[in-house]
């Protein structure tokens, strides 16, 4: 049997490529997530109404003592549920760069290797020193999806400990330095040179600070 | 509306486009369905990043693709393939006469497309399959316009050539 020839590839591709329908498994996990979603965003709806109220009490009381009110709306910041999600992403990413076997795409003690390594990969150029003299060897380097964008991540380590740094291009809810701990993991935030950096350990805060003064001080 | 039948709505319709990019992405069903399933985890966790209702399809899309490569399941063959001086198209004497049968030509093409470079894949599958924009395909695979259309020309031309440079598509290739 012959046939026509197709009119055209796209129309052969058509012709030969099925489309697949998702699974019912999946189909019923993607359901089962749709209703989470309601429960997320009850609780950020309920956030939200005591933020509201937390900030018309702020309001009464910067007018009772003055300044105070800044502060308090400055801790009750909208931005507050979107980080809380972030810290989370960041420490999923980095437990699962240990767990998966996939630390590094790029495995170099060379900042001279690892630099080049991201060219064409992500959308800047990230600064990468080696801070072995300061106890934080170079280990590699990989790109990351984090927090809905693409980041580079280096990996260094302290001791037996391993430090992952992401980074990504600054925006303006990128300002700011910050630290928290979540599930035992320490973090620590801070932006140069309209770069945002990320750094995640299960090393001590301490260990996580002395990593970014180290890191600092060797960005020309 | 409450935000499960925001995601229900808006997201969910795109179910089987995304489990489809996944399959074409990984080779493998089992592997499309795991990729598929983290990334409507991502998508959840992100709705807030989702700015226009309209641009559902190409934001899970993105998300799926990021999950197919960037999830520790398969690295991108290979990023340098820009590279890669294009392929000459065969004689039209050397196409052999069974290329006429319908079954074996599609055969012939599921064959090609799977053995396409990544990046050449996702290119085609998202135009040819998905009929997403240009626009969309620059978005989703994360580089610009011009390399959308060099790897979509790249691709029908690597396709032209493995089918036995059938003159319609060469002709098609301009």
């Amino acid at each position: 049997m012959t046939a026509q020839p197709p009119r055209s590839l796209g129309d052969a591709l058509r012709d030969a490529l099925p489309t697949y329908e998702a699974p019912e498994r999946l189909r019923a996990f993607a359901h089962a997530q749709a209703s989470s979603a309601t429960v997320a965003g009850d609780r950020f709806a309920r956030r939200r109404g005591m933020r509201n109220l937390a900030y018309a009490a702020a309001l009464v009381l910067a007018v009772a003592i003055g300044g105070v009110g800044e502060r308090v709306r400055d801790h009750m910041s909208a931005t507050t549920s979107e980080r809380n999600v972030l810290v989370a992403d960041l420490v999923d990413t980095h437990v699962r760069s240990l767990m998966a076997d996939h630390l590094t795409d790029v495995q170099s003690s060379d900042h001279h290797t690892v630099k080049p390594w991201f060219a064409g990969k992500v959308p800047f150029a990230p600064y990468v020193p080696e801070l072995q003299p300061q106890g934080f060897p170079l280990v590699g380097g990989r790109v990351e999806f984090v927090n809905g964008r693409t980041a580079a991540a280096l990996v260094y380590g302290r001791g037996l400990h391993t430090i992952n740094l992401f980074i990504w291009p600054a925006t303006a809810s990128d300002e700011g330095n910050r630290s928290a701990t979540h599930g035992g993991y320490a973090l620590v935030h801070w932006t140069a040179r309209g770069l945002s950096y990320w750094a995640v350990s299960d090393a001590a805060p301490a260990e996580l600070d002395a990593f970014e003064k180290a890191f600092s001080s060797s960005t020309p | 509306m409450s935000v499960d039948q925001r995601f229900e709505r808006i997201v969910l319709p795109h179910l089987d486009a995304a489990y489809t990019l996944a399959r074409y992405l990984m080779n493998d069903a089992s592997e499309a369905e795991d990729a598929t399933q983290e990334a409507i985890l991502r998508a959840v966790r992100y709705f807030h990043t989702l700015r226009s209702d309209a641009d559902a399809r190409p934001w899970l899309l993105a998300i799926v693709r990021r999950e197919c490569y960037g999830g520790r399941r398969k690295r991108l063959d290979t990023l340098a393939f820009d590279d890669v001086p294009e392929l000459q198209l065969v004689d039209q004497a050397a196409r052999p006469d069974t290329a006429t049968d319908r079954s074996i030509l599609q055969h012939r093409i599921r064959e090609a497309v799977a053995a396409l470079p990544d990046v050449l894949r996702e290119t085609l599958i998202l135009r040819e399959l998905q009929q997403c924009t240009y626009d969309e395909i620059a978005t989703i695979t994360e580089v610009p316009l011009g390399t959308v259309m060099s790897r979509l020309s790249r691709a029908r031309v690597r396709l032209a050539d493995a089918l036995g440079g059938l003159t319609t598509f060469a002709e098609e290739l301009g």
